[in-house]
């Protein structure tokens, strides 16, 4: 009995009897405590066990606060003025306030991702069973967030299950600290918000290692299939069912009725956001191309709708717009739910016959059904989809105005600026309508990249002008072209990529990894992702992509026609671009982080974040981009590299989650850290000088991503790259030098070899610097010292003699 | 004079304090009158060129030092205005610390004038002075921008920049 863990048994003198035991409580902390695993000093951290080492990082990166609202309406004591810092009747002050918003931010995501995770991992245990083994491609760490954080090393399903258990703790624990009457410090409320981020991580990772591990997704796989995306990769000439959201278990079933029945020449499947690319992501261990397309993400779900192209929609959870029944339902689209989380108002039908439902919503009787037996969705969806196909038909349904009645609505537009005032990118849609009112739809198809199709122009038009309609319309041949590849979601890094990769990443010779992660809000257009991808991969940059970014990524081609996944390797290397699947598929990227350490450094991971998140702060050139950023799991996900020492940067838009982790590089003091050798203190530059911060344009990111970089463990062959890039992407994009290039500067050999004389004549001209002539060597003038023997840490702990 | 203050229309509200319209003749000269200013451009400059051209004569003419954030530096380059590049996120950060010594090394700002910026970033931006700073904080911008101590109102480009003549000349 001692030695059970998980299982069923049987005993003999019982006749009838079967006892079942689902879990044995502490079980897998007794095989743990039995392995000669080494743990760490926090494994299953409580909302407190991290706190000094948050403290730590906070004094350098502080919080920075920009309120949506200075007001606090929380409880019944206000509405508080905050304004100007003052105190509410509770006694809490703005920064307190807006901290704990944040920390709200961060947790509602990490809630969505864990939420989802157990939504999946529930289904998949009662699929597969407790004991399914986990199976994630070649590597001995099969969850590093999961052992990082708790100490387990999950081999099966059942494993995750209790990891989640004590993430959903977690994450209540810090629920309650908003109540009104608990924490008041704004640095705890950060120190909640980093724990909120480290949890979000292990919650996506068990979401995806458990689908990865049960759905046929690709493992580590080097070259996943390529699959079609784009508004214009979808026949409409077909039936065509659309799928919306992030969770692929009721989707799954579809995809084999579709499979079984032979249907997939049939009808379209279709899907906007990630549940579209686990669809491309499902099966295809077969190593066909996949049959599901992705339309494309949450910025183009109004104006699917709104296209007419849909029959049936199905939705299952995250990311949905919460209009899309009553958009759906003008245009006679029936809508399907299928997850507790999103449920519309609608009858749940999970037990009702098949045939009834088909005739409540083919009659219209019904707008849509709420949905659980997915055996039963399997069959229901398509179906109707080919039924619906041809009563739409019939019915002559019309979606966007006709080509001929154009003008006459742009004729109605009395330019009054409401929409513009209305629009989050203050679009110019009032000269779009003068144009078109002369027969000119160029400006309206402009209009169509930069739009996010959220439809607020339309409520604020006192004209009632479907404005989102008239942008698709004008936009339609442009639309039509909208056809791009995106690879299939790859699953984690391998652990022979890191053994292979590591060094370059530690000692600086390949000069970062960026990570393009996030959502569809972006500020000018989709096309900056491409620019900024294409920038990086070419100057050997390792790219690895996510979500919406990975979708919107596949749309630009080269002159050749070429994505740049057809142009880039899918490997873990310099110049490598890797789309690691869905949103919860973002803990490979922390989580390759985790490995080089692991790997590459040989440190035990298990239950040891702070060493960990200090040999990533300073050692290993990793940036993450939200360029679109939008969403709470955003929030979240960007906050959880924070913690590991990964810093992120977002687009303007990002300025309204309201807080930031920004350094001060004027305060000299706070640029010093020990060297593990001999517990010494060592300066070192201003970089990543922020945890979070945000840019207002591509062009001034481009060399922000150079700059985040830059480690103070950088060899000088890596500080050298680096250092390289950094300049020359701040003269092609700004069209100046940095002026702080030469804070990076430790000696000669640090400098760009190409420039290396012009810039040690600056150094003396212009800063002071005693520089020999004759040997190009430079005397005096570094404010660090060179010596890339040392080990840099912030943790006194780690030092020999402490 | 172009009036500049009718519509203050916000696409959502912003709390307890919101900015005071102003006219650019009296921004013009509050401009003039400031001990520590700073001009403050953003990136939506380099897509006008009117827009770029009165930049640069507000600069000079008020001799103000520029703190161009975003790309906005690459269209003041050889302009002969005294700009350093400086992500805003950052400066705004600095721009609350009494202790930093600005731009220049001189001492931190009394004034701050926004031009140029994307607007609802730098209505964000404004968003932390308001709160965590004691700035005077003078929007020129075409928008009506919630968070600053003052602004114009909503207004069309054309004009926008008959505006920006009219602050150009009480300066």
């Amino acid at each position: 009995m001692s030695e059970l863990t998980t299982g069923s048994f049987s005993i003999d003198d019982l006749e009838n009897v079967q006892i079942t035991i689902n879990n044995i409580v502490g079980a897998i902390e007794k095989e743990a405590e039995s392995s000669d695993v080494e743990m760490g000093p926090t494994v299953k951290p409580g909302v407190s066990s991290l706190r000094d080492w948050d403290h730590n990082v906070l004094d350098r990166y502080n919080a920075v606060y920009t309120p949506m609202c200075d007001q606090c309406c929380y409880c019944t004591f206000g509405p508080c003025d905050l304004s100007g810092n003052k105190e509410g009747a509770c006694g809490i002050d703005l920064a307190g306030h807006n901290a704990r918003e944040f920390m709200l931010r961060v947790i509602t995501g990490a809630a969505a991702h864990s939420g989802h995770g157990r939504h999946l991992l529930h289904h998949l245990i009662g699929l597969y069973g407790k004991d399914h083994p986990l199976d994630v491609g070649a590597t001995n760490i099969i969850a590093p967030n999961v052992q990082l954080v708790t100490g387990v090393q999950p081999k099966t399903l059942g494993d995750l299950d209790d990891v989640l258990s004590y993430v959903e703790e977690q994450i209540t624990q810090l629920l309650a600290a908003v109540h009104m009457g608990q924490e008041g410090a704004a640095i705890d409320f950060e120190s909640k918000a980093l724990h909120g981020g480290m949890i979000d991580h292990v919650g996506m990772e068990i979401s995806d290692i458990a689908q990865i591990s049960c759905l046929e997704f690709p493992k580590a796989d080097e070259e996943p299939p390529l699959a079609d995306i784009g508004m214009g990769c979808i026949d409409s000439s077909k039936p065509t069912l659309i799928v919306i959201g992030h969770n692929v278990a009721a989707i799954t079933d579809i995809i084999d009725y579709m499979d079984e029945k032979g249907l997939n020449e049939t009808m379209e499947l279709g899907g906007l956001c990630c549940t579209a690319l686990d669809m491309t992501r499902y099966k295809a261990e077969d190593r066909t191309a996949p049959q599901a397309k992705i339309v494309g993400t949450l910025a183009k779900e109004l104006k699917t709708i709104r296209s007419g192209i849909p029959d049936v929609i199905v939705v299952d959870e995250q990311c949905i717009r919460a209009d899309v029944l009553e958009e759906a339902s003008r245009l006679m689209i029936p809508v399907i739910t299928t997850n507790d989380k999103v449920m519309y108002g609608l009858k749940d039908r999970s037990n009702d016959d098949i045939e009834d439902i088909i005739e409540d919503l083919t009659t219209g009787k019904e707008k849509g059904a709420l949905m659980f037996d997915y055996e039963k969705l399997g069959e229901l969806a398509p179906r109707l989809t080919i039924m619906m196909s041809e009563i739409r038909k019939q019915k002559g349904i019309k979606a966007l105005p006709e080509e001929g009645d154009l003008k006459a609505i742009a004729d109605t537009c009395v330019h009054c600026g409401a929409c513009e005032v209305a629009c989050p990118d203050s679009l110019p849609i009032s000269e779009a309508f003068t144009r078109l009112s002369e027969g000119d739809l160029t400006k309206f198809e402009w209009i169509h990249d930069k739009c996010i199709a959220c439809g607020r122009c339309e409520y604020a038009c006192p004209k009632d002008i479907d404005v989102v309609d008239v942008i698709e319309k004008c936009s339609q041949s442009l639309i039509s072209e909208e056809v791009g590849k995106v690879r299939a979601g790859r699953g984690p890094i391998s652990d022979p990529e890191i053994r292979e990769e590591g060094v370059n990443l530690v000692l600086g010779t390949t000069p970062g990894i960026v990570a393009l992660v996030g959502c569809s809000n972006y500020p000018d257009g989709t096309k900056d992702l491409y620019t900024i991808a294409d920038e990086m991969l070419r100057r050997n940059y390792i790219v690895v992509v996510s979500g919406c970014s990975a979708m919107d990524l596949g749309m630009y081609k080269n002159e050749d026609g070429l994505t740049l996944y057809e142009q880039y390797p899918s490997r873990f290397r310099s110049g490598g671009l890797m789309n690691t699947g869905s949103c919860v598929s973002n803990s490979h990227i922390t989580g390759a982080v985790i490995k080089v350490a692991a790997i590459f450094a040989q440190k035990n991971i298990s239950g040891n974040y702070e060493e960990i998140a200090d040999y990533t702060l300073n050692r290993v050139g990793a940036v993450g981009v939200a360029w679109g950023a939008y969403s709470q799991k955003a929030a979240s996900i960007g906050t959880g590299c924070n913690r590991l020492g990964v810093p992120v940067i977002l687009g303007p838009h990002g300025s309204k989650y309201r807080r930031a982790l920004i350094s001060k590089p004027y305060e000299e003091d706070k640029w010093n850290v020990f060297d593990a050798r001999d517990g010494s203190e060592m300066k070192i530059p201003a970089a990543p000088d922020y945890l979070l911060t945000t840019a207002e344009t591509v062009e001034e990111m481009m060399p922000m991503l150079a700059k985040s970089c830059i480690r103070p463990s950088d060899n000088n062959m890596g500080r050298m790259i680096k250092l390289t890039h950094y300049i020359e992407l701040t003269q092609k994009y700004l069209g100046v030098m940095p002026d702080d290039w030469h804070k990076f500067v430790r000696t000669e050999t640090d400098l760009p070899l190409a420039k290396r004389e012009d810039l040690l004549k600056i150094l003396e001209a212009e800063h002071g610097w005693e520089i020999d002539w004759k040997r190009k060597k430079i005397l005096s003038g570094p404010a660090m010292k060179s010596d890339v023997s040392a080990q840099p840490t912030n943790l006194k702990r780690l030092c020999k003699e402490a | 004079m172009v009036d500049v203050i009718k519509n203050t229309q916000m696409h959502c509200t912003y709390g307890c304090k919101t900015s005071k319209a102003v006219q650019p003749n009296v921004a013009g000269k509050m401009i003039s009158k400031a001990k520590r200013p700073l001009l403050i451009v953003g990136s939506q400059v380099l897509k006008d060129e009117e827009l770029l051209k009165r930049t640069i004569e507000i600069a000079k003419k008020a001799d103000l030092p520029v703190a161009a954030t975003g790309h906005s530096i690459s269209g003041m380059v050889d302009s002969g205005v005294n700009a350093k590049y400086i992500n805003v996120h950052s400066l705004a950060t600095y721009l609350c610390d009494p202790n930093w010594k600005g731009l220049d090394g001189e001492g931190q700002y009394d004034t701050v004038i926004m031009l140029g910026h994307i607007k609802y970033y730098v209505n964000q931006v404004l968003s932390g002075l308001k709160s965590f700073s004691n700035l005077k904080t003078i929007s020129i911008e075409r928008f009506y921008i919630q968070n600053a101590t003052m602004s114009f109102g909503n207004i069309t480009p054309e004009v926008h920049v008959e505006a920006l003549d009219e602050l150009i000349e009480n300066l």
